[in-house]
């Protein structure tokens, strides 16, 4: 997900002009010379600045390269595929899939599904991924629910105590 | 004084306070072990326990869980050469030789011993230097506030290991961040877009939780699994400890020093203290030449450095709720939940809060000696738990805990959003320290940026006017100057060869 400076400064000079903008269409408190607008208005005219300044390469000088330490006894796995940048988008978009459906499924359903997707993702295998997705989310709740009386959702399959 | 000594011990002497203290420690313990989990996610994550938790007992838990995560990432870094967190990344390939070299026991002794050392030191100068601070600060007005804050959030650009143009975009997102909401001067929606859930604004800790948890399983899905540990005996653990402090106690002293400075400084945490004074410890020492063959004097000074500015953050934090560095920030948020909001007259009528804070840092630092060995001896069985399966319950941490916060579902969707923003950010070289410091210290940005505005009837003028408000205006505008002169420098000093051709 490296993306060119050019692009992230330009996104961020789009971004500053836009809470510029913003915050300058916002009222003023009456009968006084400042309000809610002008925090809004310095902050956006200022990371517009850094914005061009980022897309103009100004700075990346100082950007120091993070150096990889090379595990050692680690075997070269093959390179991968365009595709394989995305699954980085899986844990939020699970997230997102608990806000939408824990409400109707409950907790410990939804939670199974995020532990057994998040477990294989990263490579185990289902004699490990199912019983922790079975466990984790019931231990998950022993805590929250029983313990700190987070109001979980139920749902589907509530729990006995 | 006395009095206010024997209350504070009264506080923490219940059962609450002990079991949380104990429980947040091998938490603390086992998190920082755990390559790829960082001592800032340890705290975010403990976040929601806390809610539920009397005021003491939750500051406990912050204070013994990253005190502990910040020397238990010594642990892997010795054994493996994965640091366990980055503040130990300085000194991992250095603690590594020295396993390899089979003094394995020395190298982690001296993560413990010294990272206990500097924990006392820094809780010292929490003692030291904050009642002194607080009584100048009762004088401040919301012109030196303003400085203050401002000089923290370009300090936070400063030290970042980055692009200082990307640190201050990056900090000014955080500001925007915090914009959010009808908490502002006019108390009107501010770019809630019409969302109710934003008129409360963004809460900083589910976007902490996301920037910081999130945002590494999200690294973690992309990188492949750190090896096992190869299982090893090990002998004492704190053998020859004690004639390493007396050969090395200036190292040790300067690592103290340096630590607290850095803890101090807004936004800057453990992990500068560590490359700063490995790197001190390398240029003035008498042998520099064994340094990265497995020599123990770095791993001295920064092991002190690093633990030592842990507490020594807490001094900003708790005086003008600017926070020293990303945990400290948690801690704000904490503080701030449980009715002990930052700023001088904590000192003078919570003084006995203050005391207990001072006592359990000093008791998590002991504490650390012997769950540290203990942790040590069973490192290679906790090191062995696949990533694959302590990823899933950290995700689901993430949703229960950002859930708890509010008890809406609001909270996820942040810790999403944000888990994105964040792995973006770090990717792009836009450090989120930054950011964070940003959305925490926002609203009080404002806050005396638009009161003094009023104050001063749009005039610049009263900003330079008090005495303390112009030297602190002094040092933020040098802040804001000393990269641009750098940068100017660095430009001349390349041309200048080749426009002079040795003369």
């Amino acid at each position: 997900m490296r993306l060119p400076d050019r692009v992230t400064g330009s996104f961020l000079v789009v971004l500053g002009a836009a809470a510029a903008y913003g915050g300058w269409l916002l009222p003023p408190v009456p009968g006084q010379p400042v309000g809610p607008n002008v925090f809004p208005l310095v902050i956006g005219t200022g990371l517009a600045l850094c914005g061009l300044a980022i897309t103009f390469g100004i700075g990346s000088t100082f950007e120091e390269t993070e150096e990889i330490i090379p595990i050692e006894g680690g075997d070269k796995k093959p390179p991968p595929g365009k595709l394989y940048g995305l699954r980085a988008l899986l844990p939020p978009a699970l997230l997102f899939l608990y806000v939408a459906v824990a409400d109707r499924l409950g907790f410990i359903i939804t939670a199974a599904l995020i532990v057994y997707a998040t477990a294989t993702a990263l490579g185990a295998r289902w004699r490990l991924a199912l019983p922790l997705a079975v466990l984790a989310p019931i231990g998950i709740h022993l805590i929250f629910s029983k313990l700190l009386r987070v109001p979980l959702p139920i749902g589907l399959l509530p729990m006995p105590w | 004084m006395l009095n206010t000594l024997m209350e504070a011990f009264a506080l923490i002497s219940t059962w609450e306070v002990i079991i949380a203290l104990l429980a947040a420690s091998v938490y603390g313990l086992v998190i920082g072990s755990l390559p790829g989990l960082s001592a800032t996610m340890a705290t975010a994550l403990l976040v929601p326990v806390t809610f539920y938790l009397s005021p003491i007992a939750a500051i406990a838990t912050i204070v013994a869980a990253s005190t502990m995560a910040i020397f238990s990432g010594d642990i892997p870094g010795a054994l493996l050469r994965i640091p366990g967190t980055p503040a130990s990344a300085a000194y991992a390939d250095e603690a590594y030789a020295m396993t390899r070299k089979g003094e394995a026991e020395l190298a982690l002794g001296a993560g413990v011993w010294f990272s206990a050392v500097g924990g006392i030191a820094g809780t010292l100068s929490l003692m030291i230097l904050a009642p002194p601070l607080a009584e100048v600060a009762l004088s401040f007005s919301t012109f030196e506030y303003f400085w203050l804050a401002f000089l923290g959030l370009m300090c936070a650009t400063l030290v970042a290991r980055s692009s200082p143009v990307k640190a201050i975009a990056a900090m000014f997102i955080g500001l925007l961040v915090a914009c959010v909401g009808i908490e502002n001067p006019g108390g009107v929606p501010r770019f809630t877009f019409g969302l109710t859930d934003l008129f409360g604004g963004i809460e900083p800790i589910p976007a902490l939780v996301g920037v910081f948890a999130v945002a590494q399983v999200m690294r973690a899905m992309l990188t492949p699994e750190p090896p096992p540990i190869p299982k090893r005996k090990f002998g004492s653990i704190l053998a020859g400890q004690w004639k390493l402090t007396r050969k090395y106690n200036v190292q040790m002293t300067r690592g103290n020093i340096v630590g607290i400075i850095i803890g101090v400084l807004p936004g800057a945490g453990a992990d500068m203290a560590a490359w700063v004074s490995y790197a001190m410890s390398k240029r003035f020492s008498k042998e520099p030449e064994k340094f990265g063959t497995g020599h123990v004097e770095g791993l001295v000074e920064a092991g002190a450095s690093n633990n030592a500015s842990i507490a020594s953050g807490w001094v900003p934090s708790l005086l003008f709720g600017i926070p020293g560095d990303t945990i400290a920030a948690i801690a704000i948020g904490v503080l701030y939940m449980k009715g002990l909001n930052p700023g001088p007259t904590l000192f003078t009528e919570k003084a006995s809060s203050m005391y207990a804070i001072y006592l359990m840092f000093i008791i998590a630092n002991l504490l650390m000696i012997p769950l540290g060995i203990i942790m040590i001896r069973l490192a290679s069985h906790v090191l062995r738990a696949p990533r694959s399966s302590i990823m899933p319950v950290i995700m689901l941490c993430c949703a229960v805990g950002s859930f708890a916060i509010g008890n809406n579902m609001f909270g996820v969707v942040t810790v999403a959003t944000f888990g994105i923003i964040g792995y973006v950010m770090e990717e792009n070289g836009y450090p989120v320290a930054a950011m964070v410091l940003g959305i925490v210290m926002g609203t009080m940005v404002e806050q005396a940026f638009v009161t003094s505005l009023i104050k001063s009837d749009g005039s610049i003028l009263p900003f330079f006017e008090r005495p303390i408000s112009a030297i602190l205006a002094a040092l933020a505008i040098g802040a804001v100057i000393w990269p641009v002169v750098l940068w100017l420098w660095l430009r001349l000093k390349r041309k200048s060869p080749a426009a002079t051709p040795a003369g």
